[in-house]
């Protein structure tokens, strides 16, 4: 019984690298642009189609396929700001507004994968090897997502404090007239930001692949769960972001084997319920007035 | 007295239309419209008021549940089937409402909340599979053509039910409009504080508007469940329904009378040409475009077809 | 070397500016006074680009800069520093050095600027790892100040440098800006203090409800009666 609990246990801590990715790149979103990137977890579902198309149906090697995923989810994310994020910017629209028009967005693309992929799962069916580590097993697939995402969000540390390019990406995030001042230009550093945004979405996508099969909806279940890490973690706090992956990579992963997957999705969502209502800035998060 | 007429005859072409044009298809796409519009106008009650809710199917679900279970299993008329599943979801409401409006929880925090609750409900109905049939839905027993069951072979009757509830919503509607909380929730959607310490009681109102659009959110669900005779959670609850709701009522105009009618006629109008035209090489392509101008109309016109519209008219009408 | 001419200005609909005209040479130093309201920082944030004319022009060296974006008009090198400094909250004092050299061609000159920085404030140098909104009044608008020199500009828009300072800072921080006119750079700078920024002006302009109103070179501002009696207290 307590192997079922402890190997819960370890792959959710070994998801939650993932879903820290996840975080961090709504975080990064929101902080910069200031928008609640909605149809976050549906672009890493596009991204997991882009590396099915290219090792099923083209029959290219897993690797590489993944390694294109990367920059063509960097170009999807820099064609949403172009397509939608600068306008919904320019037109100077509220909050709620920006919600509504990500959300729409998220069923344009829900529904163009169902139209281009159908409505069935796509999955690699792969079969990577267990490791054993006493009575614990671990999926390698997941072991090495959990190492890429820890190695990725080391690198991300290192880029925002240590480049000129993080740098002002910082600082747009803090004060953008003052940015300006200083010689950054923001629309660059939106642009870029969502460049990146769109790279991370590649990346989860690739190491989603040897594990989930995708569908349709799967971006919508994603969505939520970057949501409600995000939130608990206080929107635009990329520490909380980590930390609040790991909690729910575990929450979900025990709370499956305790009862059902969807009851433990149900325990998520009213776990961001309860968040939301008793303390919206998150667990760690700075008040943002809204 | 001119928008008056105008009124009276699209009134008369309405109930007219079924004996003119008895076309069996367009008598079921009319149904849907009534029904929809009847939903979406009772969402607009909380929408208006700034009160935006991402997470209606909430609603839908408790209601159509509640009543259909009931009636399979017991055979109870969904007349009161009705009156029970909107007493539920305006339990619901209380609970997540007097929940979000103590903490000050609004805006898109509280659409994310709402959105939270909608997959919390269908999540549920999913899981408890054994009782509701889970994602694969459950059809209501036949009880073929009965007043007291609420069911009929012959679609035009729940044509003309439909019509009948949605002009009871949009009376609900103008009845709302004239009441001294309309004051009160336009006060409270521009400035929640400066309305507060003018002793206005905020919660309150609140509350009573939020109960109002839940309970008729439910009714309408009902009515939908026992025009189709089938429910399932993806339809009935969760984030679509919700979000679909919620953007036919911003299409059209949340904030005129007639806004979420229109928006609701011409979304499923729109629907069902994608369908009819492209339908089977293309599921979910009507969708997408749908989705798409969607998106741009939120950007470019934030008062929906309708309501921009109307303040077009007036500006004219100004001048 | 900047030329404003005729420019009207406007928040919405609200008119902030009108037909408002200010030159600076090379090397001057020249003050803006007026009272609040007067609109002294809309014109520094429309010379630097944050804000757009609606019409009138402004030329620096020159060329239209009117109608640039601001990260542009500080590559041509116009440095503003807002009222009260505007540091990044979240950065170090180090940091918001930093930033104050991303353009290009300042960013290899920055090991050696921040040295220079760090002689003439060991307290920034202290403070160097700390976040900038843990510092004093004082030491932020001293490091905001510090940071618009990074990026080697020639002509510096000081906005209100004294506000909120208590007097014993306010000399400090005078100190500092006389030490930056002495080493050549145009000043331009907008202030309530009228009579310790006369002291380091060269020539003066004054605002008042958007309109400039009087223009002239130090002397005759530190003798007119009702510069005095307004603005000095005399």
């Amino acid at each position: 019984m307590f192997e079922l609990y402890a190997n819960a246990l370890v792959n959710g801590i070994l998801l939650g690298g993932v879903f820290a990715l996840l975080a961090f790149g709504m975080n990064l979103i929101f902080g910069v642009v200031k928008i609640i990137h909605l149809a976050y977890g549906q672009c890493v579902m596009l991204g997991m189609y882009l590396v099915y198309t290219l090792v099923v149906q083209l029959k290219i090697p897993i690797i590489l396929a993944c390694l294109i995923s990367l920059p063509v989810m960097g170009i999807v994310g820099v064609v949403l700001q172009w397509l939608v994020i600068n306008p919904l910017l320019k037109a100077k629209a509220n909050p709620l507004t920006q919600l509504l028009a990500l959300a729409g967005l998220t069923i344009v693309v829900e529904n163009l994968a169902q139209v281009t992929w159908g409505a069935d799962l796509r999955g690699l069916n792969i079969q990577l090897p267990l490791i054993s580590v006493g009575d614990i097993y671990l999926r390698t697939s997941n072991l090495i997502a959990f190492l890429g995402a820890l190695i990725t969000l080391g690198g991300l540390y290192l880029f925002l404090n240590r480049t000129y390019l993080g740098l002002a990406i910082r600082s747009i995030a803090q004060d953008v007239d003052s940015a300006r001042l200083m010689g950054i230009n923001p629309e660059k550093i939106y642009y870029i930001t969502m460049a990146v945004g769109g790279l991370l979405t590649g990346l989860i996508a690739a190491f989603f692949s040897p594990i989930y099969a995708v569908h349709p909806h799967f971006g919508g279940s994603f969505t939520m769960m970057a949501f409600i890490i995000v939130v608990l973690g206080g929107i635009g706090n990329l520490l909380g972001g980590f930390i609040g992956a790991f909690v729910i990579g575990i929450v979900t992963s025990v709370s499956a084997v305790l009862t059902s997957t969807e009851i433990a999705d149900i325990i998520t969502l009213v776990i961001f319920i309860a968040v939301i209502l008793v303390r919206p800035q998150g667990l760690l998060g700075i008040r943002i007035s809204r | 007295m001119r928008s008056g007429l105008i009124l009276i005859v699209i009134f008369a072409a309405v109930i007219a239309f079924p004996h003119l044009l008895p076309s069996p298809y367009l008598i079921h796409i009319g149904t849907l419209i009534f029904i929809w519009s009847f939903i979406t106008t009772s969402w607009s009650y909380m929408g208006r008021f700034g009160l935006v809710s991402l997470g209606h199917g909430a609603f839908l679900g408790v209601g159509a549940y509640t009543s259909g279970l009931l009636f399979n299993a017991f055979g109870l008329s969904p007349w009161i089937g009705m009156l029970l599943g909107g007493l539920a979801a305006v339990i619901l409401a209380i609970i997540i409402g007097y929940g979000c409006f103590r903490f000050g929880v609004i805006g898109d925090y509280f659409a994310l909340l709402t959105l939270a609750l909608g997959e919390v409900v269908a999540l549920t109905i999913i899981a408890f599979r054994d009782i509701t049939g889970g994602s694969l839905g459950f059809t209501l027993k036949s009880k073929g053509t009965s007043f007291w069951y609420f069911q009929s072979e012959e679609k035009i009757h729940f044509y003309y039910a439909s019509l009948a509830f949605l002009i009871l919503a949009l009376l609900i509607w103008k009845w709302i409009d004239r009441s001294k909380m309309q004051k009160a929730l336009r006060a409270i959607g521009e400035d929640e504080i400066a309305a507060s310490t003018l002793g206005v009681p905020i919660i309150r109102y609140k509350m009573v508007i939020t109960m109002i659009s839940a309970f008729m959110t439910a009714v309408g669900a009902v009515l939908y469940a026992q025009y189709i005779t089938y429910l399932n959670p993806h339809t009935l609850s969760g984030v679509a329904p919700s979000l679909e709701i919620a953007f036919k009522a911003i299409l059209g105009g949340m904030f005129s009378l007639w806004g979420p009618t229109i928006g609701t006629a011409l979304t499923v109008s729109l629907e069902e040409y994608f369908r009819v035209v492209y339908g089977g090489t293309f599921v979910g392509f009507s969708q997408i475009i749908y989705g798409l101008a969607l998106v741009l109309l939120i950007i470019f016109l934030p008062k929906g077809i309708y309501g921009s519209l109307e303040a077009f008219f007036k500006r004219t009408k100004d001048h | 070397m900047l030329e404003v001419k005729n420019i009207d200005v406007f928040y919405g609909e609200f008119q902030a500016l009108f037909d408002v005209s200010l030159k600076i040479s090379e090397g001057e130093t020249v003050i803006t006074v007026g009272p609040n309201g007067a609109g002294k920082s809309t014109l520094l944030k429309t010379i630097s680009g944050l804000l757009r004319p609606r019409s009138g022009s402004i030329t620096f060296f020159g060329q239209r800069i009117d109608g640039l974006p601001a990260h542009k008009i500080v590559e041509l090198g116009i440095a503003h520093v807002p009222e009260g400094g505007r540091l990044f909250p979240q950065l170090t004092v180090w940091e918001n050095l930093k930033v104050g050299s991303y353009l290009k061609k300042s960013r290899q000159d920055f090991p050696l600027a921040v040295k220079e920085i760090y002689q003439l404030f060991p307290v920034l140098d202290e403070r160097k790892r700390q976040l900038a909104d843990t510092l004093s009044g004082g030491e932020r608008q001293m490091l905001a100040i510090a940071r618009c020199l990074m990026s080697k500009p020639k002509l510096i828009l000081l906005d209100e440098p004294s506000s909120g300072l208590a007097p014993r800072v306010v000399s400090r921080v005078f100190e500092f800006v006389h030490q930056i006119k002495s080493q050549g750079y145009a000043i331009l700078m907008v202030e309530q203090n009228v009579r310790k920024a006369l002291q380091l002006s060269d020539r003066a302009y004054l605002m008042e409800s958007g309109r400039m109103v009087k223009e002239g070179p130090k002397q005759s501002f530190l003798e007119d009666p009702y510069i005095k009696k307004v603005y000095i207290g005399l």
